[in-house]
């Protein structure tokens, strides 16, 4: 096997995830839409005043991403299951994990990169201040990844399954914990005119930590899920 | 190499493993009824009130017990999960699958001791500032999750594999959860300094009531581990000779 044909089957994975996702935009839209429209109910729940909000803003923005990326991360491998693609993939050549990392760039690129592009929109809309769009739009990049990939673990292993109900909120919900604690200091570090430079370079160091393990850990989750 | 290893290859026999555990568990029951009883009453009955908390700092002496068992399931888990994945041994999923309801229960069974405690001498049953509780709730959380998961997987090789994928994993996430709650806020006391003084705050009479209730608690959850595998290995290997022996001398 030559180093140029993983190049050719990583990039030809992507490409083709990518191109599939442009032909369902249902996939990518709904989960988009409900983290704008779960972001829009705080402000009615809780309370609509400005000084409230800004307190929250970047929580509540953070809580809606993870429940986003929730819905979105469902159907991260089921067509692939299901048209035999998946198959096609563990019986190849090129090592797995690979595929698999290329899937979740794909993933992210249509799930993550559009919620964290309108992101500072909703923290103006929830009164965040100025000072904290940088901080915020950094923090997501950074974390995003992370929670993907983590949730793309708990998606493998489940991919078989009828019914998976709550099992991957149960199983995401803890991993992603870690990442919600950062992304959220880091914002109300940088608003109480502090340096958030350490809470992301703790969020850097956990997306390093995940890019280099969690593809192998889903590789090995779909081995076992197809047995 | 053959006779070094001779044990671990033993170990992943069942009916081996039924065998030894049968001879154990006597001698086990008999020093956990032991641990507990002097536990229990040295903590009821003779422990001096703290000078602070009064009565309630005798909640602590199983509440610390029960906490730190509850630690050491994820690392079971885990180990249990590298050889069902790497050896294949039943053996070692039978008490993982066993090890996940009771580790969840001690899990819950820390939480409702601690909140107890917490409502007396802290004035509230729950504190979202305090880390340990916080970690505690997700640790509580991910054994729900490889639970579920066992629960949803029909083939029982391939739940075996999932579910020991997931303990690996769920125990690095542990770690890092709960260091990461630490760095969030913590307004949890840290560990006590014990002290070798008779009558100081944290006197050898406390401690060693505590030292006295963690053994016992450790032994509770080896002799409930094993006779819940040892169930286990009895429905798995219904089919098997020595079981079918086994059932018509107990008949």
């Amino acid at each position: 096997m030559s180093g140029t044909n993983i190049g050719t089957a990583f990039l030809a994975t992507l490409k083709r995830d990518l191109l599939i996702s442009l032909k369902r935009r249902n996939d990518i839209l709904n989960p988009f839409m409900f983290f704008i429209i779960v972001v829009s109910l705080f402000p009615i729940g809780v309370s609509p005043e400005s000084a409230m909000l800004r307190q929250i803003a970047a929580g509540v923005i953070w809580i809606a991403v993870l429940l986003a990326s929730m819905l979105s991360m469902d159907s991260l491998y089921r067509s692939d299951y299901e048209d035999g693609t998946l198959e096609q993939l563990l019986l190849s050549s090129v090592p797995l994990y690979l595929l698999v990392f290329a899937k979740n760039i794909a993933h992210w690129l249509v799930s993550g990169l559009p919620v964290i592009l309108v992101s500072p929109l909703l923290a103006y809309m929830l009164a965040l201040p100025s000072e904290g769009y940088m901080t915020l739009v950094a923090s997501l990049l950074l974390g995003t990844p992370v929670v993907g990939m983590l949730g793309s673990i708990a998606v493998a292993l489940t991919v078989g399954l009828g019914s998976r109900g709550l099992i991957l909120a149960v199983i995401t919900v803890p991993m992603s914990v870690p990442v919600l604690i950062f992304g959220t200091l880091a914002v109300q570090n940088a608003l109480a005119g502090g340096s958030p430079l350490g809470y992301l370079a703790l969020l850097g160091a956990m997306l390093a930590l995940t890019i280099s393990l969690a593809p192998l850990a889903t590789a090995a989750a779909l081995r076992i899920s197809m047995n | 190499m053959a006779g070094r290893w001779q044990w671990f290859h033993r170990l992943g026999s069942p009916k081996w493993f039924y065998e030894k555990t049968t001879r154990w568990l006597p001698w086990l029951w008999g020093a956990m009824a032991l641990f507990l009883t002097v536990g229990l009453v040295w903590a009821l009955l003779f422990l001096p009130e703290d000078y602070q908390q009064g009565h309630t700092s005798r909640i602590l002496v199983v509440h610390v017990a029960v906490a730190g068992t509850s630690l050491s399931f994820f690392p079971l888990m885990a180990v249990a999960g590298t050889v069902t994945l790497v050896w294949r041994m039943k053996l070692a999923d039978m008490v993982a699958k066993n090890a996940a309801p009771l580790g969840a229960w001690f899990s819950f069974l820390t939480l409702a001791t601690g909140s107890i405690w917490g409502s007396v001498s802290w004035g509230t049953w729950w504190e979202w500032t305090d880390s340990r509780l916080v970690s505690m709730l997700f640790q509580f959380f991910l054994l729900l999750g490889v639970i579920s998961l066992r629960a949803a997987i029909e083939n029982a090789e391939t739940a075996a594999r999932a579910c020991a994928l997931l303990s690996i994993v769920g125990c690095i996430n542990v770690v890092v959860i709960k260091y990461s709650v630490d760095w969030w806020n913590t307004l949890h006391q840290p560990s006590s300094p014990i002290s070798m003084e008779v009558g100081s705050p944290n006197g050898p009479e406390f401690w060693v009531a505590t030292v006295v209730m963690i053994v016992a608690v450790y032994l509770f959850l080896a002799v409930s581990l094993i006779l819940a595998t040892r169930n286990e290995i009895l429905q798995r290997e219904s089919r098997a000779q020595w079981v079918r022996e086994l059932a018509l001398e107990a008949r």
